[in-house]
């Protein structure tokens, strides 16, 4: 039996490239449950974009435990610390069963009929008073494919508002918007299965070994088997990856595009690219060549703080390797020039002529496991079925298959950013707000802005969620929802791989699927088809998947080829499935035809410095023909850099054990023990002149708000100041807000997102650190075992999740 | 030749729309996409200033680079605080597009005087002209393909609803 929480990644299976990875199936089941007695139910797990397959574990009508499945091609039966031990959270006591209603200032218990009532009539009432503008949707990278689309039907066919956005937004907003600028549409070109084929990694902005646990699982058994790839890294924080890294480069927060146009610079000039693929299969490379021509390595060695000469050792690996994968996450995400940035990582694999084949992609990773649902449904910034909404034939496809006037659709501009529809809530132009399975209250940025907009007597809010959280606090209805587990439906890993999860056990109480409430509210509000009829025709989630596979026939996410029951059969199907795709297609652009043509794409594009929207015209003249686009963008310092007030640098990110704010994890036991208060990375160099040993209490302060916790000294680069997010105060006494100290990273963040993707910047804020109490022998409650490795001794080891079973192939 | 005209005037509207660009972007600091962009934009039209000042000294163009100065201080931290309090008011809505509106004709202004100036190196066959304003004056399309898409956006938000 294994400790995964001491071990986060288990036991090595190495094999060589091109082998198939080898199965070790993880298990998990609550002591003393009988083994023989346990009943499996299929799923796959929803702690991140992974989508490991794994089977629920119910016992007397409880989930008792998880396993994961030997025959999936994303795991191989393993699970990482939070698939292992997260699913507890189900059946945690303080689960909401009933719907809440605040009445005299406070939540207080309802039925269901009462909730949905006040529900239908606040938004028919907002309806009257001010239109569809006046109501907004915010929604969430967690719920099932069926939850979203009945989502973005009620609200964009029956409703008619624009204003309706996912979490996705902090998270995979800039991954979609790349994907679109450089291929013309969304979608993870690869499959996972080239990680097992590459010889070079490079991966930037992305912590793979705490992010996608699983996945760092891969990459080790190539790592410690033979013939080894190569690896790239770059990260300001010196995490698992990093030390197994070829190169690490800790390059300064915000200044990802200068260091990715440094090494094009390089990989041009040492003609390491493949002119023939660039030629057949790409426009723009001349503004390219030309952009990154003014990003010698000795100039970008002084943007990002790195030496020249380890940018030059990086762009050799990267430009000699014949299996180039390349991957990017928040890193790049929620930093600075986000979009621009993630496109040059893209490029990269262009300019080497290395993607639709096999160990040879690149991967804008996704965070959340069903972020890409949102995405492919229209329940984000998108059209269903990655439909163009400047595209007036797209438009009327999707107006045919719904059966409502097009012109009901808002298309007249891109859906509403969530930023921007909360500065429509502060300006009081929103007055209804649903939101649906997420937390902004703790995940938004500027919180003390936040809270105060939630908090408006004239703002109506909804909260959909299985748990009281910091933003279900500040609402005026409470709905109970059913969780993974408690309901049947479908959702989308990061290289496209569909899964059916069905309902292993009961929802507790009266908590209901969204779908289900999305019905109920349909009928009350009595949404119709242009001929009278119900819009939303389905009450089943197989009904709703049959709905939503005819609405993606002939788009690039085609699902037509798919069902329930071949998803049963199957260990997870990527799309395109079709008629002539059974089976799905493991990589996209294997013809090197990728999706820009102008009538086809999903997007027009955007000018990468404003996020100046392209129009059709503007698309035609550039006649990209079903060749990727290079786009090109100069680097300009971020908004705000360190001054006298405030000379570090912030990032906030995550721990390997926890989920966004911790509704889940936290009431995992392992889980939460891990990792059970915020804490304060320094590097050392930062640490002595300031005087702060590990364990030390501190105040970390920016121009918006100051949090308090105890100083891990780790391993990051000098400058750096790290602070977890996932801490809000649902397990504290006020419950929504700071009760005396604050934790939450983002009461420090700025308010600014990316001008294209809109994602909101997480990763750069200037901040001041100052001492405030000594460690009298305590040291942060920070994991030992990840980026936050101590770098003083006598820390304890971070431990207890035993009882874990590792089952290799080779043991039968 | 009058090539200096059209470099002063190319130098009069970048000026004039760094200085707009400022103000509505402090007027409307609770927009905080116009806010920081307009902020970038402003010093993108610095940087078009600078890469001219070889050509007015070539052509003898007649005033001296105008510095476009970032905002005093005090100016800028009344406007932002002003703009805090009205932010939660739906007035701020209509003064907004009103900026915008503003806004996108100084852009313009800028646009053709770059369209103009390259019309004139081209007569004048003067390649390194032709190659800073080609780039400028894409620059300076892309700042009022901003602005329309920024309008888009908002104008229904403004004016369709309540």
């Amino acid at each position: 039996m294994a400790d995964r929480i001491a071990d986060i990644w288990g036991s090595r299976t190495p094999h060589p490239a091109g082998s198939a990875w080898p199965v070790r199936v993880d298990r998990f089941l609550e002591q003393g449950v009988p083994e023989g007695e346990v009943e499996w139910t299929r799923s796959a797990c929803v702690l991140c974009s992974n989508g490991c397959g794994m089977d629920i574990g119910v016992h007397a009508g409880r989930i008792v435990g998880v396993r994961g499945r030997a025959g999936d091609h994303v795991n191989r039966g393993r699970l990482g610390p939070k698939g292992l031990f997260g699913w507890q959270a189900n059946n945690s006591a303080d689960r909401l069963t009933e719907p809440l209603i605040r009445r005299g200032g406070e939540l207080r218990p309802a039925s269901w009929d009462a909730a949905m009532e006040l529900v239908a009539e606040r938004s028919k009432q907002v309806l009257d008073d001010r239109g569809p503008l006046g109501m907004g949707f915010y929604n969430s990278g967690q719920l099932f494919l069926e939850d979203y689309y009945t989502l973005a039907l009620v609200v964009r066919g029956g409703l008619g508002t624009p204003h309706l956005d996912g979490n996705t937004r902090l998270c995979t907003a800039t991954a979609d918007f790349a994907l679109k600028e450089t291929f013309g549409t969304d979608g993870a070109p690869g499959s996972l299965e080239d990680f097992d084929l590459c010889d070079t990694i490079f991966a930037i902005g992305h912590n793979i070994p705490e992010t996608h646990t699983v996945l760092w699982m891969r990459i080790l058994d190539r790592l410690e088997g033979p013939n080894r790839p190569r690896l790239v890294i770059v990260d300001p924080r010196r995490t698992e990856a990093a030390r197994h890294a070829d190169v690490h480069l800790p390059i300064r927060n915000g200044t990802n595009l200068a260091l990715l146009n440094g090494i094009q610079h390089e990989l041009i000039s040492n003609n390491w690219i493949d002119r023939e693929f660039v030629a057949a299969h790409t426009i723009d490379f001349a503004k390219l060549a030309r952009t990154v021509s003014a990003y010698p390595p000795e100039r970008v060695a002084e943007i990002c703080d790195v030496p020249a000469d380890a940018i030059r050792e990086a762009a050799r690996v990267i430009g000699t390797g014949e299996r180039l994968v390349s991957t990017c996450l928040q890193g790049v995400y929620q930093s600075h020039q986000a979009t621009a940035s993630a496109c040059q990582v893209n490029n990269i694999s262009l300019l080497r002529g290395m993607i639709g084949k096999p160990g040879c992609t690149v991967f804008q990773m996704n965070g959340q496991p069903t972020a890409q649902n949102t995405r492919e449904t229209g329940a984000d910034g998108d059209l269903t079925a990655m439909r163009n909404w400047q595209n007036p034939e797209h438009v009327e496809e999707l107006a045919r298959s719904w059966n409502v006037d097009s012109i009901r659709i808002p298309t007249w501009a891109p859906p509403t950013h969530v930023m921007q529809m909360f500065r429509y809530a502060e300006e009081g132009s929103i007055s209804f707000l649903w939101i649906i399975g997420t937390n902004p209250a703790v995940s938004l940025p500027e919180l003390h802005r936040i809270r105060s907009i939630l908090e408006q007597e004239r703002l109506f809010v909804v909260v959909s969620d299985p748990f009281l959280t910091e933003t279900a606090r500040l609402a005026d209805v409470v709905l109970p929802t059913a969780v993974w587990g408690e309901k049947t439906g479908t959702y989308t890993n990061h290289d496209r791989t569909v899964h059916l999860s069905e309902q292993a056990v009961e929802p507790p109480g009266n908590a209901r699927s969204d779908m289900d409430i999305l019905l109920d509210y349909a009928r009350r509000m009595g949404l119709t088809d242009k001929d009278g009829a119900p819009l939303v025709n389905w009450s089943s989630p197989e009904r709703c998947f049959d709905a939503f596979k005819a609405v993606t026939r002939g788009r690039p996410c085609d699902y037509s080829g798919m069902s329930y029951e071949k998803l049963r059969a199957a260990e997870g199907i990527p799309w395109p499935c079709t008629e002539d795709h059974p089976d799905g297609v493991k990589r996209l652009y294997a013809d090197h035809r990728f999706n820009t043509e102008t009538s086809f794409c999903e997007d027009y594009g955007h000018d990468l410095l404003t996020g100046a929207a392209f129009e059709q015209k503007d698309r035609a003249e550039m006649q990209p023909g079903g060749r990727a686009i290079f786009k090109a963008a100069d680097f300009v310092p971020p908004h705000e850099s360190p001054d006298d007030d405030h000379p570090l640098l912030l990032t906030t990110g995550r721990t390997a054990y926890h989920w966004h704010t911790r509704t889940k994890t936290g009431r995992a036991r392992q889980l939460q023990a891990a990792a059970p208060e915020v804490w304060v990375e320094l590097s050392a160099e930062d640490a002595e002149r300031l005087q702060i040993a590990e364990g030390d209490l501190v105040r970390v302060a920016s121009p918006r708000g100051a949090v308090e916790g105890r100083a891990r000294i780790a391993g990051g680069r000098k400058g750096l100041v790290f602070v977890p997010f996932h801490y809000g105060y649902w397990d504290e006494q006020d419950g929504a807000r700071p009760n005396g100290n604050a934790h939450a990273a983002n009461e420090l963040t700025i308010t600014e997102w990316d001008p294209v993707s809109k994602q909101p910047l997480f990763k750069i804020a200037a901040v001041h650190v100052e001492k405030i109490g000594d460690a009298d022998g305590a040291s942060a409650p920070a994991p030992t075992t990840t980026a936050s490795e101590p770098l003083a001794d006598g820390v304890p080891a971070t431990a207890g999740g035993e009882g874990v079973s590792e089952t290799m192939e080779r043991d039968g | 030749m009058k090539l200096d005209k059209a470099i002063d005037d190319v130098r009069d509207a970048e000026t004039d729309l760094a200085k707009e660009l400022r103000a509505v972007g402090e007027r409307h600091a609770v927009e905080h996409d116009l806010y920081h962009l307009g902020h970038t934009l402003a010093k993108q039209c610095a940087a078009h200033l600078e890469q001219l000042q070889p050509f007015a000294e070539r052509y003898g163009a007649s005033t001296p680079g105008k510095r476009v100065a970032e905002s005093p201080r005090l100016v800028e931290t009344l406007r932002r605080k002003s703009a805090g309090l009205l932010g939660r008011s739906e007035m701020s809505g209509m003064l907004l597009l009103r900026d915008l509106r503003n806004l996108y004709l100084t852009a313009q202004e800028a646009e053709i005087a770059w369209v103009i100036l390259g019309q004139c190196a081209q007569a004048v066959r003067d390649q390194e002209l032709l190659d800073v304003t080609n780039l400028c004056h894409h620059e300076a399309e892309m700042r009022g393909k901003w602005l329309r898409t920024r309008i888009k956006e908002s104008s229904p938000q403004i004016l369709a609803t309540g």
